[in-house]
C-alpha cells in the first residue's frame, strides 16, 4: 500500500489546528462565512443498529427533532441490528436491512409517512447496503456477512411488490456499499476483503466486472484474518489479506465517476466507470474513510472518517479535501446531502451506551448547524423527500 | 436551533492558507497502486450498445402465456417487444426471473427449468430509461407467466407396519410409504385402501382395517397409479379373555398411570400380536364445571388425567374388553411464591444472572445488562432480604447478554455484543475476591467477532457460540491466556445456534429449526472431547422455536428428558407495536424423552397460555421457568411425564414481578431463573435481579384458578 509515513503526522498536526479552529483550506468551494437556516424541511430515516430502531428525523427552520421512533425487527428480546436503509425511488416506501437472523438476515418494507409495515424477506448473511433501481423495481441488497469466515458471500435481488427474493450471487468477501447507475442497468459495489470494486449487471443479476483497488485477490478460500473493521498496519497487504477494505461506494456522477473510500487504505479512490479504471486515488489526512456522499453539483464529496471521528469536504475539482469537522460523538457512519445540495446528514454511532448521533453540517460553511441524539450505534441514512 | 453570522478572523485564514501549503500535496495524486488494469475481470465487453427507444404504447408479448411443465422439464420462454402497430422492436433487454427459483429456474435468455411441484410466476420486465419520469421504482412493460408444476408421478406405493397374525373382530391402523418417481417420499398423496373379500376384512375410510372373520383377503393401496397388494390370512381371534392391569388404582393429576393388556387363549397362553386399544371415560370431580377433556391414554397404554375424578380404562381386544377404573385425585402440589428481596436495576435492561457461593463462604450473584453500555453487576445475596451491589465490570460492549461462574466460583466469563469496533467475544473475570473486587483476566475475541450470545462454562473450558453459526471451545484452564481447542457446526443448511448447556460431558445446543443437538464432549463415551465434539444425536420439532435446552435427569424416575424451550415473537399481533404494549411472547417447554440418542421422544409439553418462555432451570425434580410477560413459573416436573402438564395441576407457583419503579413500569418480563440454597433467584429485563421463595399456602383449600 503506497503510504507516506513521513508526512501523515504533519497531517495529523495540521488537521488537528484545522478541527479546533474550524477553518477551511481554500478552494474553489468558498466557505461562506454565514449560515443561512434551512428555508425548507428535510427529513431522513435513520437506522440505530443497537437500539433495533429506525428513526425518523426532521431538519428544517426550526430546528431537528425526531419525529418519529419505529422499532424494527420481531425479537425484542434479540438484538436483530437494522443497518441499512433506502428510499424506493419516487419515496413511496423505505427498506432496511435487518443484519441477524437465524442465521441469516432480512429486507422489510415500510411505508413511509405511516411507517406501516408492509413485509420483508429473508436474504443472506447480514445484510447491510441496499438500493432500489428506479427503473426496474428491483431491489439489492450486499449480504456482507461481516462476521462470518472470510469467504465469499453474495448480493440478494428482491423483488419488492411481492418481497420475494428472485437472486443470489456470488459477489465476493465482504461486500459492502451497493449503488445504482441512474439507469439502474449496474450496481457498484465494494468487496472489502478482496480489495476490489464491482460493478454488476444488475440485469442478469451477476458481476460484470472487477476492478483491483489493492493487492488481495478474489480469494475462495477464508483469509487468516478475522477482523471486521480493525486497523490494518501499512505494509500489510499480502495475500489474503486486505490492503485498503474499499468500504463504500457513491452512484456514478454524470461523468460516469464513482468515489470509492478505503477504509484501511485511508484513500478514497476516483473511479471511471466507462474506462473501468482508478482515474485519482486521494489520500485522506484522516483515517477510516468509511461511507461517502456527492452533492448534486458534483462538485462536492462529504467523507466520514470511522477512524478519525470527523467529517471531511472534498473539493472534488481540485481533488483536496477542504474542511473537515470533528463529529460529537465517535464512530461516524453514513452520510447523505440534501437534494438542494445544501445540507449533509451524517450519523454517529457513539461508543457502548451512548446515543447515536444524526448531524447536520452546511454545505457552504462546513459547519455543524444542528444535531440530535437517536437510539444507540447511528448507522444508514436515507433522506426522504416527503412531498 | 440558531445560527448567526460570523467572519473569520484573519489569522485564521492565513493558517488556512499555511495548511493548504503545506497539506496540498498529499491529496490529489494519481494512482499509485495497482489500481488499474491487469487484475480487471471481465471488462471486455464493457461498451453499451445503444438502446433503440420504446415508443408509447409499445407491448413486451411472452410465448407462451401459461406453461405446464413436468419436474426436470425445460422450455423457453419468448420475449418480443412489440410497437403500437404490432412490429417486433429488436434490441430490447427484457429480464426474467423466477418468484420461486427453487421450484423453478430461469436465466436470462428465458430458459426454465422445473426443479420442484408447484405453480410458479415467471416474470418478463423492460427496464424503464434513466431519465423517464416518473421516477418511481417500477419497470416500463411487464408480464407474468404462470407455470404449472405437478407433483411428480407416484412411481410406488408399499403396505408396511402390518402385524403378524391377523385376528378376526379386531381393527389394525393401516400405514403405506408412497414415493414418486423423482425419489422422494410422499406424504400428501391420498392412498385409497380395498379388500378383495370384504366379508373378511374392510377398510373403514379412515386408514383403518377392520377384521371381520376368518379368511383369506387381498388387501390393496392405491396411489395415483401405483398400487400395492398383500395377502392376509385372518385367524379367528383365540382371546378368551382380555387381562388389564394398571400400574395404581389411584394417582394425582399428571401422574402417569401404567396399564398393560394382555389376550389369553383358552389354555391361558398370551395371544402374539393382538392388536389392543385403549379408550378412556369416567367423570371428573364434583364441583369442576365444564371441565373438558379431562384425561388421555395413549396407545402404548400410558393414562394421566388434568383433572380429579374417576375414570374407567378400557382396553379392546376385538370383541374381547376389558375395564379398569382409577381414582384421580388433585395434585395439590401449589404453594405461594413470596418476595424476599431485590436488587433493583431500573436505568437499563437486565439479562442473565449465574449464582454462586464464593471463595469466602458467601453468595454472590452476576447478572448483566441488555442494550446499554456494557456492564456486569456483581452482588452479594448472602442475605437475600439485602441484595447489595457490589461492584460493576464493564466492557466495550452493548449487551451482556450472558454471565457464567466456573464450578470452583473463581473465575466468570461474560459474554460481548455490540462492541464500537465489532470485535466482540467474551470476557474472563477474576471472581475469587468479589469484596475486594472483580477483575477483568483475559479477553477472547479471536473469530468470536460477530457476537457470542451464550457461553457455559465446564470443566475448565468455555462454550461460547460465535455468530449464531457454531459453538467454540476455549480451554481457560489459564485463565490469563484463553486458547480454542476446538469447535462444532451443524452442517445443515441455513443452521443457527443460539444457546448451549454442558452437563456431565455432553453439551446441549438449541438450534432453531435444528432443535436440540446433543454432543459428546468427553462424558458419554463416544470418543468425544473438547477438541473434537461428537454428535450423539437431534431432536426438532416442526416451530423451529427452539431457544433453550435443560438436561435433567429425573431424581424419581431415572428417566433422562431434555427441556426444551421456545423463544417465539411476537404472540401473534400482540406487542408488534410496542407503543400499544411491551413486547409478548408466544412458545413453551418442550419435553424430550431421550434416554437413546437416536430416539428421542416428545412426550410432554408445559404451555402457559398467551405468554412465552425464555430461560429454565430444574433442581430436585422442580422446573423453574422465566416466562416473560407470564413471569416466573414453578413446575412440578415430578414421576414420569406426558401430557400437558399445565392443565394437569403440575404448577407449584407463579410470581409476577411487578415493580413501579422498573424500565418499564409493572411489565414482568423474566428473563432466567436459578434456585439456590432455598431461594429462587431470578433476572428481570425491566427491573434487575430478585430472589423469592416457596411457603407453604396459608389456606391449602383455596382454589386459585382452576380447579384439579
Amino acid at each position: 500500500m503506497h503510504m507516506s509515513t513521513r508526512r501523515q503526522p504533519r497531517t495529523a498536526a495540521l488537521s488537528t489546528l484545522l478541527l479546533a479552529f474550524g477553518v477551511f483550506t481554500g478552494s474553489a468551494l468558498h466557505a461562506e462565512s454565514d449560515l443561512t437556516p434551512p428555508s425548507r424541511e428535510y427529513y431522513a430515516y435513520v437506522c440505530a443498529e443497537s437500539e433495533d430502531q429506525v428513526a425518523l428525523v426532521r431538519f428544517g427552520p426550526s430546528g431537528i427533532e425526531v419525529t418519529k421512533t419505529i422499532t424494527v425487527g420481531s425479537f425484542p428480546a434479540e438484538t436483530e441490528g437494522p443497518h441499512g436503509i433506502n428510499i424506493s425511488p419516487g419515496g413511496r416506501y423505505w427498506y432496511v436491512s435487518i443484519a441477524h437472523g437465524n442465521p441469516f438476515g432480512s429486507i422489510h418494507k415500510y411505508e413511509t409517512g405511516t411507517d406501516e409495515w408492509l413485509g420483508d424477506v429473508q436474504v443472506g448473511m447480514f445484510p447491510a447496503t441496499l438500493d432500489v433501481a428506479a427503473t426496474t423495481g428491483l431491489l439489492f441488497v450486499v449480504n456482507s456477512d461481516f462476521y462470518g469466515d472470510h469467504v465469499p458471500s453474495t448480493i440478494s435481488v428482491v423483488e419488492t411488490s411481492t418481497m420475494t427474493e428472485i437472486a443470489q450471487f456470488e459477489s465476493g468477501t465482504m461486500p459492502h456499499g451497493a449503488r445504482f447507475s441512474r439507469d439502474g442497468r449496474k450496481l457498484y459495489s465494494a468487496n472489502m476483503m478482496d480489495d476490489e470494486l464491482v460493478e454488476i449487471d444488475a440485469l442478469r443479476f451477476e458481476v460484470g466486472r472487477r476492478l483491483k483497488l489493492g493487492r488481495t485477490g478474489h480469494s475462495a478460500g477464508g483469509h487468516a484474518r478475522h477482523a471486521g473493521h480493525e486497523d490494518t498496519a501499512a505494509g500489510h497487504g499480502a495475500h489474503g489479506q486486505p490492503s485498503v477494505e474499499p468500504s463504500w461506494v457513491t452512484p456514478p456522477t454524470s461523468g460516469g465517476m464513482v468515489y470509492v473510500t478505503a477504509l484501511s487504505g485511508n484513500a478514497i479512490y476516483e473511479v471511471d466507470t466507462g474506462a473501468w479504471k482508478v482515474a485519482r486515488r486521494l489520500e485522506t489526512p484522516a483515517p477510516g474513510p468509511y461511507n461517502a456522499a456527492v452533492a448534486p453539483d458534483e462538485r462536492l464529496l462529504v467523507v466520514t472518517y470511522k477512524k478519525g471521528d470527523s467529517v471531511g469536504f472534498w473539493d472534488l475539482d481540485e481533488g483536496r479535501e477542504v474542511a473537515r469537522v470533528s463529529t460529537t460523538r465517535r464512530i461516524p457512519h453514513g452520510v447523505a446531502i440534501t437534494s438542494d445540495g445544501r445540507f449533509s446528514l451524517v450519523t454517529v454511532e457513539g461508543v457502548g451506551g451512548e446515543p447515536g448521533v444524526v448531524e447536520v453540517y452546511d454545505n457552504g460553511a462546513f459547519r455543524r448547524v444542528a444535531q440530535i441524539d437517536i437510539g444507540k450505534q447511528a448507522g444508514g441514512i436515507a433522506l426522504w423527500e416527503r412531498n | 436551533m440558531t445560527m448567526k453570522r460570523t467572519s473569520p478572523p484573519v489569522w485564521l485564514a492565513l493558517l488556512a492558507a499555511v495548511f493548504f501549503l503545506l497539506a496540498s500535496p498529499l491529496a490529489a495524486q494519481e494512482p499509485a497502486e495497482p489500481a488499474t488494469g491487469e487484475e480487471q475481470a471481465g471488462d471486455e465487453g464493457a461498451e453499451e450498445e445503444e438502446k433503440p427507444p420504446i415508443p408509447a404504447g409499445a407491448e413486451l408479448r411472452v410465448s407462451p402465456t401459461e406453461l405446464t411443465l413436468e419436474v426436470g422439464d425445460k422450455a423457453t420462454l419468448t420475449a418480443t417487444v412489440v410497437d403500437g402497430d404490432g412490429e417486433a422492436i429488436e434490441g430490447i433487454d427484457v429480464v426474467f426471473f423466477s418468484r420461486n427459483r427453487r421450484r423453478l429456474g430461469v436465466n436470462p435468455a428465458g430458459e426454465v427449468e422445473a426443479h420442484g411441484p408447484g405453480d410458479v410466476q415467471v416474470i418478463a420486465l423492460v427496464p424503464k430509461e434513466a431519465e423517464d419520469e416518473p421516477r418511481r421504482a417500477e419497470a416500463l412493460l411487464r408480464v407474468e407467466v404462470e407455470v404449472t408444476i405437478p407433483n411428480p408421478p407416484v412411481e410406488s406405493v408399499e403396505i408396511v407396519g402390518l402385524p403378524g397374525a391377523f385376528y378376526s373382530g379386531t381393527h389394525l391402523t393401516l400405514q403405506a410409504r408412497v414415493v414418486d418417481i423423482t425419489d422422494v417420499v410422499r406424504d400428501n398423496v391420498e392412498v385409497a385402501w380395498s379388500s378383495s373379500n370384504t366379508d373378511v376384512a374392510v377398510p373403514d375410510g379412515f386408514g383403518g382395517l377392520d377384521l371381520l372373520a376368518p379368511g383369506r383377503a387381498t388387501l390393496t393401496a392405491t396411489a395415483e397409479d401405483a398400487t400395492s397388494q398383500v395377502d392376509i390370512q385372518v385367524a379367528r381371534n383365540p382371546t378368551e379373555h382380555l387381562e388389564l392391569t394398571a400400574s395404581a388404582d389411584e394417582a394425582r393429576t399428571g401422574d402417569v398411570v401404567r396399564f398393560e393388556a394382555v389376550g389369553r387363549d383358552d389354555s391361558g397362553n398370551e395371544v402374539e400380536d393382538l392388536p389392543i386399544r385403549f379408550l378412556v371415560a369416567g367423570q371428573s370431580a364434583t364441583g369442576i364445571l365444564a371441565p373438558g377433556a379431562t384425561a388421555q391414554i395413549e396407545q402404548d397404554g400410558a393414562f394421566v388425567a388434568e383433572r380429579s375424578g374417576i375414570y374407567t380404562v378400557t382396553a379392546l381386544g376385538g370383541s374381547h374388553s376389558a375395564s379398569v377404573p382409577v381414582r384421580v385425585t388433585p395434585r395439590r402440589v401449589n404453594k405461594e411464591i413470596e418476595f424476599v428481596g431485590q436488587g433493583k436495576v431500573s436505568d437499563r435492561r437486565t439479562s442473565d444472572l449465574w449464582v454462586w457461593e464464593g471463595t469466602d463462604g458467601r453468595d454472590y450473584a452476576i447478572t448483566g445488562t441488555w442494550g446499554a453500555e456494557g456492564h456486569a453487576y456483581i452482588w452479594d445475596v448472602t442475605n437475600p432480604e439485602s441484595i447489595v451491589l457490589i461492584d460493576a465490570v464493564r466492557v466495550d460492549a452493548r449487551t451482556v447478554n450472558d454471565v457464567k461462574v466456573s464450578e470452583d466460583g473463581r473465575v466468570a466469563v461474560i459474554s460481548r455484543e455490540g462492541a464500537s469496533d465489532r470485535k466482540n467475544g467474551f470476557v474472563v473475570l477474576d471472581v475469587s475476591e468479589p469484596q475486594v473486587g472483580v477483575r477483568i483476566l483475559s479477553r477472547f475475541d479471536d473469530q468470536l467477532r460477530g457476537g457470542v450470545h451464550n457461553v457455559f462454562i465446564h470443566d475448565e473450558h468455555v462454550y461460547a457460540l460465535s455468530n449464531g453459526r457454531r459453538f467454540d471451545v476455549i480451554s481457560i484452564e489459564d485463565p490469563t491466556q484463553p486458547y480454542r481447542v476446538g469447535r462444532f457446526e451443524l452442517d445443515t443448511p441455513g443452521h443457527s445456534i443460539h444457546d448451549i448447556w454442558v452437563v456431565d460431558g455432553v453439551a446441549f445446543s438449541s438450534n432453531w429449526d435444528d432443535g436440540v443437538v446433543a454432543i459428546d464432549v468427553g462424558g458419554a463415551g463416544m470418543g468425544g472431547a473438547p477438541n473434537n465434539p461428537v454428535q450423539l444425536g437431534s431432536y426438532a420439532y416442526p416451530s423451529g422455536w427452539n431457544h433453550a435446552a435443560y438436561p435433567y435427569r429425573s431424581e424419581s424416575t431415572g428417566e433422562f428428558y431434555v427441556f426444551a424451550g421456545d423463544e417465539a415473537f411476537p404472540y401473534g399481533e400482540l406487542g408488534r407495536d410496542p407503543r400499544a404494549a411491551p413486547p409478548r411472547a408466544a412458545g413453551w417447554i418442550h419435553v424430550i424423552s431421550w434416554d437413546d440418542w437416536e430416539n428421542p421422544r416428545e412426550v410432554a409439553r408445559y404451555q402457559v397460555p398467551e405468554a412465552g418462555t425464555h430461560n429454565l432451570w430444574i433442581e430436585d425434580d422442580i422446573m423453574y421457568v422465566a416466562y416473560y410477560n407470564g413471569g416466573l413459573r414453578v413446575v412440578d416436573v415430578s414421576g414420569e411425564l406426558r401430557g400437558d402438564l399445565y392443565q394437569q395441576g403440575r404448577e407449584i407457583g407463579m410470581f409476577m414481578p411487578y415493580d413501579p419503579d422498573a424500565l418499564v413500569p409493572n411489565s414482568p418480563f423474566v428473563w432466567g431463573p436459578q434456585p439456590y440454597k432455598g431461594h429462587i433467584f431470578f433476572s428481570d429485563w425491566h427491573s434487575g435481579l430478585w430472589a423469592v421463595k416457596l411457603k407453604d399456602p396459608e389456606d391449602p383449600n383455596r382454589i386459585i384458578g382452576e380447579p384439579h
